[in-house]
């Protein structure tokens, strides 16, 4: 039998399936009444030493293959021996005559909230073990034995419903020779997961669960999203041959994550990195790309349960800015509203978002958020070499309006020091302002197109709405001839212009924007080999030549021709 | 009763493997040792210093003024060698 689903992570797998079926405890609330509480409280110890055995046997496992795993579980055996919570649960069932399992469940979850409403996120991740050893005791209390993927005794393919954040952390990595789950897209906690890790994996297999059996040998299709049961013989070979040319492949793209970005011909392109944070895993993208063409700003907000303080906002910019530097890095102001919103700012409910007070319209309206923000980056700026972009620019008002120069007055007059060199630009992403670049290019220093919004914009299509989907055509021949237009415009002034969207990190279209005129594309990391990789299958004039053809046929006859131009 | 105060300087603070060490020595006394965060500005500010979950609830960082309080046989032994381990930064 064959299944799709979502290949998110690509790669071929071929092995045994480990069925992995989390335990979900159902504790109701119960108290005992026969009983000595001595007997009940005797139980409460076995399942503490049952829980320690089994933590202790992971431990001693883990020391040598992966000492920092096994700290993780050497943590909760602290936690199960916790002085405070071992004393409110003795407390609670010998004299609430609570049983040892509704004992576990209240006073354990009693001190996981504790955790979560700690302001370090340190801290809060803590409540996640905490549940870890909770679960433990109560599946113990239940008599299963451990299901567990931290320790596997042979590389398998592993089924799921999901895989928590939990599961993965511990995950025994050089065990998993893929990763089947029934829910999860491209964004999902499994997919990340299985994407850094490069494991293959498909998600998003409906009725999973059902579909396959413990031990069984299946085929894990994730370059195409298909997994296959009871392979024959002929389909054995067949994926071992694809499955060495796939390692083949991703292997050559991988030696092209620290190439030189040239063409064929040797025209030198600019390759930045797309970032959200400033993790250093994030940040390790900066050894293999020329700058940070786009820092989105949004993490700090998204993830805080206030506005970002002035401070708390330098000191990230800083990282970013100190990593990079002497090459730029483009911070993008606050892009809020559309599709993304925060917990403690309360938005007006608009009938189209998209359309509406969203990223720097919001800032014009919230000018002391947006004022914040600037102070902040300008007082980060003498770190590293900042470039500041606008998102949502729609008129040379827009520009007029931004307090730049304001902000930067207030901190003369406060004596702030901020390096003087900090440059202003914006993003292209409606086309209003696109068809005005030449307008644009005299006011600004810079600007980079954003390829998603400015195609939702285009083909007036919401990208969010999935009944649509096919009408979002990023390959429409007046994206590529609105990009060729700004290109010229800003080439004509001398100013940067870049590329920051999807298409920039898109291998089929990155030659077709370097042929149209643009020299500097930003992309995430996973985009940076492939499309370096990409741009040295072409000179530039095959790639100009692709350029002018694009423009004038349909986007369906666009991809096709694409793909057939650049067939491996 | 015994107490005394000092500052956090290590890094890390009092969590992860500096609070794990923490509770490990704490734990060496029969005394009761409680840890105060002077820093914090809840009220709930004092824990039992031989549990690591409580510990960690104080969220005590790089530069978070404590203060650490026996009672017991060894209360005085107790709280010179936990505020000498805090003072030592943890071999950070």
């Amino acid at each position: 039998m064959i299944y799709q689903g979502n290949g998110v992570s690509k790669g071929i797998a071929i092995g045994e399936i480990y069925l992995y079926e989390a335990f979900i405890p159902h504790v109701e609330e119960a108290y005992y009444d026969g009983g000595e509480p001595q007997c009940h409280l005797e139980r409460y110890d076995r399942l503490c030493a049952a829980a320690d055995k089994e933590l202790k046997e992971i431990c001693e496992r883990l020391t040598a293959s992966d000492p920092e795993k096994a700290d993780i579980f050497t943590a909760h055996r602290d936690i199960l021996f916790d002085e405070d919570i071992t004393e409110e649960l003795r407390d609670g069932i010998l004299y609430d005559h609570m049983t040892p399992e509704w004992a576990i469940e209240t006073i354990f979850s009693k001190y996981m909230r504790r955790l979560q409403k700690a302001k370090d996120q340190m801290i809060r991740e803590r409540a996640a073990d905490v549940n870890d050893v909770k679960n433990r005791l109560l599946r113990i209390a239940c008599g299963l034995t451990e299901q567990n993927i931290s320790s596997l005794e042979k590389p398998v393919i592993i089924a799921a419903h999901d895989l928590l954040p939990s599961d993965t952390a511990t995950m025994d990595r050089k065990n998993v020779l893929g990763i089947l789950t029934e829910v999860g897209g491209e964004t999902s906690h499994s997919a990340i997961i299985a994407k850094s890790y490069g494991i293959p994996a498909i998600l998003g297999i409906a009725g999973l669960m059902e579909k396959v059996k413990k031990g069984e040998r299946v085929i894990l299709d994730a370059v195409d999203g298909k997994l296959i049961t009871y392979p024959d013989a002929a389909q054995e070979t067949e994926y071992l041959a694809k499955k060495e040319s796939y390692a083949v492949y991703q292997n050559q793209v991988k030696e092209y994550l620290d190439k030189e970005p040239l063409t064929a011909d040797g025209e030198r392109i600019s390759i930045g990195l797309n970032i959200g944070s400033v993790s250093p895993q994030e940040l390790e993208g900066a050894r293999y790309t020329d700058f940070a063409g786009l820092f989105r700003s949004e993490f700090l907000y998204m993830e805080s349960d206030h506005l970002p303080t002035e401070e708390e906002q330098m000191v990230q910019y800083k990282k970013a800015l100190l990593e990079y530097a002497p090459r730029p890095v483009v911070l993008r102001t606050l892009d809020i509203g559309g599709d993304k919103t925060l917990s403690y700012l309360t938005l007006p409910k608009e009938e189209n978002p998209f359309l509406g007070k969203r990223a720097l319209r919001l800032c014009f309206d919230q000018p002391q958020v947006f004022r914040t923000q600037l102070r902040a980056a300008l007082r980060a700026s003498v770190y590293g070499n900042l470039w500041i972009m606008l998102p949502m620019v729609g008129s040379l008002e827009d520009i007029h309006k931004a307090i730049f120069e304001e902000v930067k007055e207030e901190l003369d007059r406060e004596n702030i020091p901020y390096a003087p060199q900090v440059k202003l630009g914006i993003m292209i992403e409606i086309p209003a302002v696109a068809m005005i670049a030449d307008l644009v290019a005299k006011e600004i220093d810079f600007a980079s197109i954003g390829t998603n919004d400015l195609c939702q914009y285009l083909t007036a299509t919401d990208r969010m709405n999935p009944a649509v989907t096919e009408y979002y055509q990023s390959y429409h021949p007046s994206m590529f001839r609105l990009i060729g237009y700004a290109a010229r415009q800003f080439e004509q002034a001398g100013k940067p212009l870049s590329v920051c969207g999807e298409l920039g990190g898109d291998p089929l279209a990155a030659p077709v924007l370097v042929g149209l005129g643009i020299r500097k594309l930003s992309m995430n990391i996973g985009s940076v080999p492939i499309v370096k990789r990409a741009l040295s299958r072409l000179t530039l004039p095959q790639m100009e030549a692709i350029a002018q053809q694009v423009q004038n046929i349909s986007a369906g006859e666009t991809a096709a021709y694409l793909k057939e131009s650049f067939a491996d | 009763m015994y107490s005394r105060k000092t500052t956090v300087i290590n890094r890390t603070g009092l969590h992860a493997r500096p609070a794990s060490q923490f509770i490990d020595a704490a734990k060496k006394f029969t005394s009761r040792i409680h840890i105060r965060n002077l820093s914090l500005e809840e009220e709930d500010n004092l824990a039992n210093a031989k549990s690591i979950i409580s510990v960690l609830t104080l969220a005590m960082v790089q530069g978070s003024e404590i203060e650490i309080i026996a009672e017991g046989d060894d209360e005085k032994e107790a709280v010179d060698s936990l505020i000498a381990l805090v003072d030592s930064g943890f071999g950070e």
